[in-house]
């Protein structure tokens, strides 16, 4: 069995044993599946049941967590096993825990990366723009722990189906309990700027009318779902939506426009609103289908976004110290290219149902490699705990040996 | 038990009852209470053409029954054009996926004048370009046409993926029971399928009715379109004329960024929205999973915009009369005594404008039902 071992001198540290592995053994670890062994930062075997004092929720250092869902498909040997292409992911699970065999299910990217935010792996239709029947991470906090909706942000880079991630159908949560959902791409383009611009900057209401218009909204009889923002939420996602079309994000281009302006939205909104939990979902990568060149040139793109919203975090005190960061792919891709030297995703190969998560955060190992087979939907559970929610419809269970 | 949004949809019937906007003919005559409602008007224009009638339509539709006025719907160049764009969005989510081709865009007027039915529209749309790139690779593209297509679970139907994907490929290979051997012949093979039948009509079913069809009921429709699939046109009339529109009508419906887009250039510029206009708008509320404050905002922009033109308050000569107006028009029913009473005294109060009357209703939970 290829695996790392540790000494009491740290040089066999997990940060430093994934530095040591050339890429091949690295792929040999996490391709076959080497041995179910977790590896405390000095190296000694540790047990994913092992109480630890951070996982009692009074005890923990985190209050907030980014959860970046690294998706559109990508194998774990085009990220840690080519660590030029991802230099800050590297520098992260240098610092935090780094799984690398997480199992996925090839549900198609949209039932895939639900899976990420409900914990149960489900068939979705590709192409499907509808709800899934389960709730996801962003209800049961807001539900268990009073959030409001501006705690619980998802920005998004795929257009209508990923607002579907934002919550589910479940008769216990629901709209009432989601997400606030902004999609890069479909919200700050220069076509919508445009549109706007003809018509011209709002109007500032005058004190009267506004008082007026509530009368007017009081008095009508109501209809409708319950929504998902309070007025008063909603006046801020109004108020925020306007100051984002004028900071930039609109003018973003490249192969990864719409990721790089998910991940610019999720770094702007840590900023501003601080929330308890953001999730981010990237796609871009999905053009490997046509090009493997593109979705590599994709892959170190969003790892330099990435680097900018992570350096955000470093850079606030308050949100240094108390925020978790998990990235994992939906699923890989196929292990050889196609007669396009593109990529598919659909072979069943280990490249493409296994994929590596990684944890970093305060209350997180340092330098740890984690080999035992974990879930991806043990993602949704763990952020759940994190925060000191309870996933209880996910089929997942916390990740072993993450806290320190 | 008669839910708060029910009772309010049956308000919206008043003088009506029983079977709600139904006319009742006795003879050629029919009486007023036999004209469609305001509710029903507008609901039935929002499904058959995307968008609520303009100021001309209202007119001249308000004095045709029911069966009339579904007639005259479905003759209409728009009424196909509707069914394309929501096709469209169906299959390919739009954003950067809208075909270009002269074939697909030629399929509305086709469908209008006769010469294309829509199993070969829909097969058109399967093989452009757009479709072809919205679903990459041999695992997207089989699975997507067998779901999106057939209404297959590519779970339960392992062995038609694999064989599929080898077709996809350029072998031969027998797929969903026919032969074939090329990414063309995928899609031949599932439009021509009897599950393609099934899930078209069950899926435009639910668009129309907003609810699952009866399986009986389906196979009827299903044994009916197979025979001559030109009789969509029919079975849509028959949709829509049924109990069960009724009760759609009754029980409303959110009104999609789409058709909330196209409803509020109609209602408040009188005319739709070009393309230009439509699209990003949609594409950015699409990308909200609560798209009520950027629809708050659009409809601030717009009516504070010179495209919206509105009476100033001291012009109005009858307020209680505008304010009637204006909720038959965008709510389709009257006022309240209540909100009637509110509304006009709002607009002698300091402050308050037709622009923020016409702005409490459209940005009120009952405009983005319809």
């Amino acid at each position: 069995m290829d695996e790392p071992r540790g000494n009491d001198e740290g040089a066999n540290t997990g940060a430093s044993a994934l530095s040591a592995l050339d890429r091949r053994r690295f792929l040999g670890l996490t391709a076959a599946g080497a041995g179910l062994l977790a590896l405390r930062a000095n190296g000694a075997p540790c047990s994913s049941l092992e109480p630890t004092p951070a996982a009692l929720p009074g005890a923990r250092k985190t209050k907030r967590v980014v959860l970046v869902a690294f998706a559109g498909g990508v194998r774990t040997r085009d990220t840690f096993g080519s660590p030029e292409n991802v230099p800050n992911l590297k520098k992260l699970a240098d610092e935090g825990v780094l799984y690398t065999r997480a199992r996925t299910a090839n549900l198609g990217h949209f039932g895939a990366a639900l899976s990420i935010f409900t914990g149960v792996a489900e068939q979705r239709g590709i192409r499907e723009n509808a709800r899934g029947p389960y709730p996801t991470v962003f209800e049961y906090a807001r539900k268990e722990l009073g959030l409001a909706a501006n705690d619980v942000w998802i920005t998004t880079s795929g257009g209508a189906q990923q607002v579907n991630y934002a919550y589910g159908l479940h008769a216990e949560y629901g709209a009432a309990y989601g997400a606030n959902t902004l999609d890069g791409e479909g919200v700050f383009n220069k076509e919508f700027k445009r549109v706007l611009e003809t018509l011209g900057r709002p109007r500032e209401m005058p004190k009267d009318e506004e008082a007026a218009l509530k009368k007017l909204r009081a008095s009508l009889a109501k209809g409708g779902e319950a929504g998902l923002n309070s007025a008063e939420s909603a006046a801020q996602v109004e108020r925020y939506i306007l100051q984002e079309l004028t900071r930039g994000t609109a003018d973003l281009t490249g192969a990864n426009a719409g990721d790089a302006k998910a991940l610019r939205l999720a770094r702007n909104l840590v900023s501003l609103f601080k929330p308890k939990l953001t999730a981010v979902v990237l796609q871009e990568a999905d053009t490997a289908h046509g090009s493997y060149n593109g979705y590599v040139e994709v892959i170190r793109r969003n790892d330099a976004a990435l680097g900018e919203l992570v350096q955000a975090l470093r850079d606030d005190r308050e949100l240094a110290t108390s925020t978790a960061v998990i990235v994992v792919p939906e699923f890989g891709r196929d292990r050889d290219l196609n007669s396009r030297r593109g990529l598919d995703h659909g072979d069943g190969s280990e490249d493409l149902s296994n994929v590596a998560c990684l944890c970093w955060g305060p209350d997180f190992e340092r330098g740890k490699v984690v080999q035992e087979a974990v879930q991806v939907v043990d993602v949704a559970p763990t952020v759940c705990e994190l925060l000191g929610a309870r996933a209880k419809l996910a089929k997942g269970k916390r990740l072993p040996g993450l806290f320190a | 038990m008669l839910t708060a949004v029910m009772a309010l949809a049956l308000l919206a019937f008043e003088p009506m009852s029983v079977r709600a906007g139904v006319p009742v003919v006795e003879g050629n005559a029919m009486r007023p209470s036999e004209l469609l409602a305001p509710r029903l008007l507008r609901t039935l224009a929002m499904d058959a053409l995307g968008r609520p009638p303009l100021e001309s339509e209202r007119a001249e539709w308000s004095t045709k029954s029911r069966a009339e006025l579904v007639d005259a719907l479905l003759a209409t160049r728009a009424f196909w054009d509707h069914w394309k764009e929501e096709q469209l969005y169906y299959f390919l989510l739009l954003n950067n996926f809208r075909p270009k081709s002269d074939r697909v865009a030629a399929i509305s007027a086709e469908l209008a004048e006769g010469q294309l039915e829509v199993r070969a529209a829909t097969h058109r749309i399967a093989l452009s370009s757009s479709f072809d790139q919205r679903n990459p690779g041999a695992d997207t593209f089989v699975t997507v046409v067998m779901e999106q297509l057939c209404g297959l679970e590519v779970k339960k139907n392992a062995r038609e993926l694999e064989i599929g994907k080898k077709v996809y490929d350029g072998a031969d290979g027998t797929f969903l029971g026919a032969s074939g051997k090329t990414q063309a012949d995928l899609v031949r093979i599932a439009i021509q399928s009897p599950q393609f039948t099934r899930h078209f009509l069950a899926r435009e079913y639910a668009r129309y009715v907003h609810a699952k069809p009866d399986p009986k009921e389906l196979a009827t429709w299903a044994a009916r379109f197979d025979a001559d699939p030109k009789s969509f046109r029919g079975i849509v009339r028959d949709w829509l004329l049924s109990p069960a529109y009724d009760a759609r009508v009754a029980r409303g419906a959110p009104q999609e960024n789409r058709l909330f887009v196209r409803a509020l250039y109609v209602d408040l510029v009188g005319r739709a929205p070009t393309d230009e206009e439509a699209e990003p708008l949609r594409e950015a509320l699409d990308g909200l999973a609560d798209p009520t404050p950027l629809r708050g905002v659009f409809a601030r922009l717009l009516i504070d915009s010179d495209k919206v033109k509105l009476p100033k308050r001291e012009e109005l000569a009858d307020a209680g009369a505008w304010i009637d107006g204006l909720f038959a028009r965008l709510l389709g029913r009257a006022p309240s005594t209540e909100e009637r009473a509110t509304f006009v005294g709002s607009l002698a109060e300091p402050g308050c404008r037709t622009q923020t009357v016409v702005y409490a209703i459209v940005s009120g939970a009952e405009y983005a039902r319809y």
